[in-house]
């Protein structure tokens, strides 16, 4: 930890609440300087989020390709923890934010960044900013819109930025009611169900994972600390543990930070593994020797396993609804194409170019290592849970006549990759299909996140001219709007998984990992290319091509929605072109991640 | 500069960016460029000609004489590129000697703390001879129908254009044309010149979606878009088997690299040590078996359910009792994932080439504009399923070689029926088209890959012709396509009428012609063949017979339209020639027609200087002396004589040949030439000396005219069989999220919502005591509840709240039992 990282990623999180401020400042009938003042929160936030990355693309060249398990986000935070212990100087880059907040429950202000972490935030300053370009058109109540706007900014960079599990739970609540609010009152004619079918939806998420949190904390974690002891070659982990407990004098250590439960969880999933191994194989060989090993691994696990199988099985499924429903997971889904449809363009772009983001974000973060054994328990169930979305998501998009609808439903379609790209756990000598997997998934939520965002906009656009969303009545635009035609052909093509366009590689990667774990699914992902397909080329074909003269003269896309539109045409493109740009940076996180968790369960 | 000379194969990456770049700038440049963009992409495409031509003069120059010698180097090559991310050097170790080869990475997977990949995709690029031939082919005639469509598009280049079949007037469109043109030739060259099945992928699909865009270039028809969705769509089920093809590969090679999949997948001609290897090029099934000392090996075994893997080290079997034992710890994968592989990936070619039974998009996809008809749907695209199927071929196992022998022949056969009774004539040439890509998919399956590419490369030259042959027509003609309204032209457009008729003497397979040295190929191939596995009889059977077909109605074509008396005043009167920038292309196209397959003797047709050329690019472990793996197909003994080009002495034939001296070439050209003959002779006396009535065969024939006019009714049985089902399925998801999931989830509600009232019932009445009066007070909370959503809401978060310390002791007081 150093001061100008603090400054920097509290920044980065803060700005666009100071901005909210500001705004209430700026007295009625002003609504054109609101408006400029919130685009400029977003703006200073986008410009910030560059400055972070390039500290990020720093940080990864001083630790090299030869130290990159140092670079990972739980190896730095350590060191950086030890390095403060010891009163040395914090190194000048290690991204990593942690000051003591509510001492007595040992909440910390605690934030950091790693690419997967780093690639999300990025995403969100972008979309942010063109989602507010998107919002010139927002008449009723501007000041509140821009606050409420501005506010659910901070809430989603936090959410990315924390570390500290008490602080995450607030960050998330908070991005709640503000999408509550631009839902239900700036919204269309259903926008009160809606708003409050969202609003329930989430919250019943949100109390999921709360309970996960509570439990996570309540573990006592000084077992852990005497067994990191035992261990010679977890040096560093026993120190940290050594200073809670030492700090704690005598009481039970609880903890809210995330990197240091994802250590109990590893940990107790080794522990989970050497005691089913020893078990079968003193079952299937009864020998004195295996019966003892048995007794040994089990008294081990008996006094170190913080982390139950049951308790994890239990947590996991908890943090799993939570964040399925964010993402979301059929069954849990209905709340999106409601609050799609009623939702304001740019909180459409908000909500499915970003908020989607967070199920899949605290999947990784969160519910995967922190309960490792769980997930690869579960982790048929959850490809399932996966393959499903992909493949009813693609059907019931074929079936709408609502524009909104369908892209809503090609979200639910397309966040399926995310979730069985996640959970293609193919054990640590296979390692690189669960990779390929996970870099999938990430990169499908960033490839989502803008081909998404670039369609609801589109949609969007069409609203404001023709006033109605009814497939079935439009047709011909490629002819009264050409340019806007074009730029919603590539993102379109995008979403549609055309190689060369961001939609494939993640999809790609995704099947590529697939494969290795179960082909039954990947056979069905792959197959689905042909129903997403169909319904986008058939979406386009009832907008785009045919012939209608009532939409003769329609005025073209404008300078404004161009500064939209164009960007995210062109991030379209490049990051399907040249995904290494992302890659580069991201992908030793999610590698890191991988290895660690497939390293965890796997029997040395 | 220095690069180019050094590595070769940077020229045709050139070649592949040149038509990139020019769609780059008219996608950015737009409208505003006019008919310059038009010269622009024209500029882009010759170039790449241009370079193609330096890179065949380079590679005629540098490559080896002898046969095999290439695939043996290409492996080596390909070992070489994978040693470093763009390895264009490693070539000093051979010179320049093609294949030239290199590759950069795209995406990769890291090992912890190493900077070699775990797994990478690249992008790359391999030239061989194919790779040489193609790119001459399709910048030729690419090149050519760039230039034709300055001329066929012109009235585009209006501000306004009226189309008439949509009733609409609308912009012109001159540069989108040609952007997409020159997009569709990037994506295609870069098709041809990848060195991996990954990038192949991605250019299979760019392909894809530039025929897309342009069958729908007159998008305001609505048939116009039915038929794009229509070809992307069926591309796409094929293209899903692709991806299954590659998951597969992946799986077991670890690599997409072309060259790296066929040195894992069959045995190495010599092992690590230089030993030679009993079963070198081949597939080595085997049983995985225990000795008695308790050793376990492989055992080499014809019908084993294990093919061996060849990676790293490897080491001669030993020779046990007649059979050959492998190593046991050497990798193997399931022998059914190998041809699932394979028909993964021939999948995709039956998309790709539109063959059996994904045919039905190719003829709709003429809704296009003529010259795309001529350059994507007829010479180029369709035939990158023929090219790859050509270029992975020693990855197809016998049996899916079989497959794609049978698809072939059923497509080549089923289209030319359906082209006798169509009266569009760009249909007409669809069809044969579709038909002509099943004699080259044949070919290929019966183990002639020389003479299914060699017919690629001649039936693009004349099937361009004929279609830009058509497009004069239909320009000359005002946009009239049928056939019936036509009659007499030839009086009217002489040159377009010659032109066409030395393309449809080419496709008839008329001796000096180009189609008569790469049909007859065909025949011999299948043949020797047929002679072999006399139960497969009908691979022989059915193209013979189709090329008569073939004869008839491309006479048929040509007849109805120029020949006879005029059957349409009005279109005839009208008529007229096109300008030279439409038939120049056509008089060099039709030159090539004719002497793309000459050879230092053109009336031998054994003697073509083009098949010569691709036979030394013949894949190595395609032994054509021998015909090999086909004689697996008929599981005879492997060590009898068998003939590829000959035939076996045992065959069924052989005596024939014996006693009349006579060779197959002779036998399969002889026959070739009279069913053709026959066809030719049929289509005379129908459509010129008018000796047979084919209105009074439409009568007799009821029946089987309904049965061809409706295209065998493969449309109506895929609307039945998946369209409408895929329409179902996806109504029944709404409806399952409409009533289903949303009615539990408002009923959950609905049902809190009592609860709530119930509790505010409860509460007041405690308070109060008064129970006589909570019924007035629970209708007007109730009717406060329904009216304020705040009210609501708390009442939710109280609720859930209470909800979630419950659970939550709950969970705490079972995690204490549990212990």
């Amino acid at each position: 930890m150093n001061i100008p990282d603090v400054w920097l990623l509290t920044l980065i999180i803060f700005v666009p609440s100071l901005f909210a401020l500001l705004v209430l400042l700026i007295p009625r009938g002003q609504e054109e300087w609101m408006r400029w003042t919130a685009l400029f929160g977003t703006l200073l936030t986008l410009v910030l989020t560059l400055f972070l990355l390039i500290d990020y693309l720093n940080l990864q060249d001083h630790y090299g390709t030869a130290h990159r398990d140092r670079a990972l986000l739980g190896a730095r935070a350590d060191e950086d923890l030890l390095l403060a212990a010891t009163h040395q100087p914090a190194r000048s880059d290690d991204l990593i934010v942690r000051i003591p907040w509510i001492e007595r429950f040992h909440i910390e202000y605690f934030l950091g960044v790693d690419g997967i972490s780093m690639s999300l935030v990025l995403l969100t300053s972008v979309v942010s900013f063109l989602a507010m370009i998107a919002s010139w058109n927002i008449e009723r109540y501007v000041k509140g819109y821009c606050v409420l706007f501005l506010i659910l900014e901070t809430g989603m960079l936090g959410t990315f930025l924390a570390l500290d599990l008490f602080l995450f739970y607030i960050f998330w609540e908070v991005m709640l009611l503000p999408m509550y609010f631009l839902i239900g009152i700036w919204g269309g004619p259903r926008r009160e169900y809606a708003a409050i079918k969202f609003f329930l939806y989430t919250l019943l998420g949100s109390v999921l994972i709360l309970l996960a949190i509570l439990g996570f904390y309540f573990t006592d974690l000084r077992p852990l600390a005497e067994y990191f002891k035992t261990h010679p070659q977890a040096q560093q982990e026993a120190q940290v543990l050594d200073r809670l407990v030492q700090r704690a004098r005598g009481a039970a250590v609880n903890t809210f930070d995330i990197l240091l439960l994802h250590k109990v969880g590893r940990e107790s999933a080794r522990l989970e593994a050497l005691y089913q191994e020893a078990k079968s194989s003193a079952e299937k060989t009864p020998s004195v020797e295996n019966q003892k090993k048995l007794e040994e691994v089990s008294a081990l696990r008996q006094k170190y396993q913080l982390f139950s199988r049951d308790f994890q099985v239990i947590m996991f499924i908890l943090l799993f609804i939570g964040f399925a429903i964010k993402v979301p997971v059929f069954p849990f889904h209905t709340w999106l194409p409601d609050a799609h449809v009623e939702a304001p363009t740019p909180i459409s772009m908000i909500l499915a170019g970003i908020l989607l983001k967070m199920g899949g974000y605290g999947l990784l973060r969160i519910a995967y290592p922190i309960c490792p054994w769980a997930a690869y328990e579960l982790a048929w169930w959850l490809g399932l849970f996966g393959v499903i979305n992909i493949v009813y998501g693609a059907f019931a998009a074929m079936a709408q006549s609502d524009f909104k609808k369908l892209v809503a439903y090609s979200s639910i379609s397309h966040m399926g990759y995310v979730v069985l790209g996640i959970a293609v756990w193919t054990g640590l000598d296979r390692f690189q299909y669960w990779s390929w997997g996970m870099n999938g998934a990430m990169y499908q939520m960033l490839a989502h996140g803008i081909t998404s965002a670039g369609m609801f906009f589109l949609v969007g656009v069409i609203y404001d001219r023709v006033h109605h969303r009814d497939l079935n009545a439009l047709g011909g635009l490629n002819n009264s709007m050409p340019l806007y035609s074009g730029l919603s052909a590539v993102i379109f093509f995008g979403a549609m998984g055309l190689p060369g366009l961001c939609g494939f590689v993640g999809e790609f990667f995704t099947v590529l990992g697939t494969w290795n774990f179960d082909r039954v699914y990947a056979f069905l992902a792959a197959m689905t290319v042909v129903v997403t397909a169909g319904y986008i080329l058939w979406t386009i074909q009832r907008v785009y091509l045919g012939n209608n003269p009532r939409y003769e003269g329609l005025p073209e896309i404008d300078a404004r929605e161009l500064t939209v539109a164009i960007p995210l045409v062109v991030l379209t493109v490049v990051l399907g072109v040249w995904p290494p740009l992302v890659l580069e940076w991201m992908e030793p996180s999610v590698t890191g991640l991988v290895r660690q968790l497939a390293a965890a369960v796997a029997i040395p | 500069m220095h690069d180019l000379i050094a590595d070769p194969g940077l020229l045709y990456v050139t070649a592949t960016v040149l038509p990139l770049v020019s769609f780059v700038l008219l996608f950015v440049g737009g409208r505003r460029w006019g008919r310059w963009g038009a010269y622009l992409a024209c500029a882009a495409i010759i170039g790449s000609f241009v370079l193609s031509v330096v890179g065949f003069g380079i590679y005629v120059q540098t490559a080896p004489h002898h046969e095999h010698s290439q695939t043996a180097a290409a492996s080596q090559g390909a070992g070489h590129a994978h040693a470093g991310a763009h390895s264009p050097a490693t070539e000093t170790t051979r010179g320049i000697q093609p294949p030239w080869s290199g590759s950069i990475y795209w995406a990769v997977v890291h090992y912890l703390g190493e900077s070699e990949p775990a797994a990478a995709l690249r992008l790359g690029y391999y030239v061989d001879g194919l790779t040489v031939a193609m790119f001459l082919m399709i910048t030729l005639v690419a090149s050519s129908i760039h230039i034709y469509s300055l001329g066929y598009m012109a009235e585009e280049q209006e501000e306004w254009v009226e189309d008439h079949q949509a009733h609409v007037r609308r912009r012109g469109r001159f540069t989108r044309f040609f952007m997409y043109l020159s997009l569709f030739c990037f994506s295609m060259l870069n098709l041809v010149l990848a060195d991996n099945l990954f990038q192949i992928f991605i250019s299979w699909e760019l392909v894809g979606i530039c025929s897309y865009l342009l069958i729908g270039y007159y998008y305001e028809r609505r048939s116009a878009a039915n038929a794009a969705n229509k070809a992307f769509i069926t591309n796409r089920v094929g293209d899903a088997g692709f991806i299954v093809g590659l998951l597969i590969l992946w799986t077991y090679v670890g690599d997409f690299n072309v060259q790296h999949v066929f040195d894992t997948v069959r045995s190495p001609a010599v092992d690590s040590h230089g030993e030679p290897m009993p079963q070198g090029r081949q597939f080595v099934r085997v049983t995985a078996e225990v000795d008695s000392d308790g050793h376990r090996y492989y055992r080499a075994d014809d019908q084993g359910d294990q093919v061996l893997l060849f990676r790293g080290h490897v080491h001669a079997p030993e020779k046990v009792q007649d059979t050959w034992h492998y190593e046991a710890d050497m990798p193997t994968m399931p022998y059914w994932l190998l041809v699932v592989a394979g028909i993964g990936l021939f999948l995709g070619c039956v998309g790709k080439s539109a063959q059996f039974p994904l045919h039905v998009w190719l003829p709709d996809a003429m809704e296009g504009p003529t010259p795309v008809s001529a350059l994507i749907h007829a010479a180029t695209m369709v035939a990158a399923g023929v090219y790859l199927v050509g270029r992975v071929f020693p990855v197809f196992v016998p049996d899916v070689l079989l497959l794609i022998a049978y698809t072939g022949g059923l497509t080549l056969f089923v289209a030319a029926t359906i082209a006798i009774v169509q009266t569009d004539i760009k249909r007409v040439l669809a069809y044969s088209t579709v038909s002509q890509l099943g004699y080259m998919m044949l070919a290929l399956g019966v183990g002639g890959w020389v003479a299914g590419l060699f017919h690629l490369l001649t039936h693009a030259f004349f099937k361009a012709l004929l279609f830009l042959c058509s497009g004069s027509v239909i320009y000359g003609c005002h946009h009239e396509q049928d056939m019936l309204r036509m009659g007499g032209l030839y009086a009217r457009m002489k040159i377009t009428a010659w032109t066409m008729l030395v393309g449809v003497l080419a496709i008839a397979g008329t001796p000096l012609f180009s189609g008569w040295y790469s049909k007859d190929a065909i025949l011999v191939q299948a043949l020797s063949f047929v002679s072999l596995n006399p139960r497969h009889f009908l691979l022989f059977l059915l193209p013979l017979l189709t090329a008569g077909i073939t004869a008839f109605y491309m006479f048929r074509l040509w007849l109805l339209t120029f020949a006879g008396e005029p059957r349409d005043r009005h279109v005839f009167e009208h008529a007229h020639e096109s300008p030279w920038v439409m038939t120049g292309p056509l008089v060099l196209l039709a030159f090539f027609s004719v002497v793309v397959a000459w050879g230092p003797n053109p009336f031998d047709v054994q003697g073509s200087w083009l098949e010569h050329f691709l036979h030394q690019g013949q894949p190595a472990t395609l032994d054509h002396e021998k015909g090999y793996e086909l004689a697996v197909v008929a599981s005879q003994a492997a060590t009898r004589e068998r003939g590829g080009n000959y035939l076996a002495r045992d065959s069924w034939l052989y005596p024939l040949f014996e006693k009349a001296a006579l060779g197959p070439h002779d036998l399969a050209g002889a026959l070739g030439l009279l069913v053709a003959a026959i066809g030719t002779l049929l289509a005379l006396g129908v459509y010129y000396w008018r000796v047979l009535d084919a209105e009074e065969a439409r009568r007799q024939f009821a029946r089987v005219h309904a049965f061809l006019m409706e295209k065998w009714y493969f449309d109506a049985l895929y609307s039945v069989a998946v369209v409408r089902p895929a329409g179902v399925v996806a109504r029944a998801c709404r409806w399952f999220d409409l009533y289903v999931i949303d009615g539990i989830v408002d009923n959950a509600a609905r049902a809190t919502v009592r609860l709530s009232q119930w509790d505010g019932r409860f509460d007041l009445g405690i308070v109060d005591g008064l129970v006589n009066l909570t019924a007035d007070i629970v209708y007007a909370v109730g009717r406060s509840l329904r009216a304020v959503q705040t009210g609501l809401l708390r009442n939710y978060i109280l609720f859930l709240a209470v909800a979630a310390v419950g659970l939550f002791a709950l969970l705490s007081y079972l995690m204490a039992l549990a212990g």
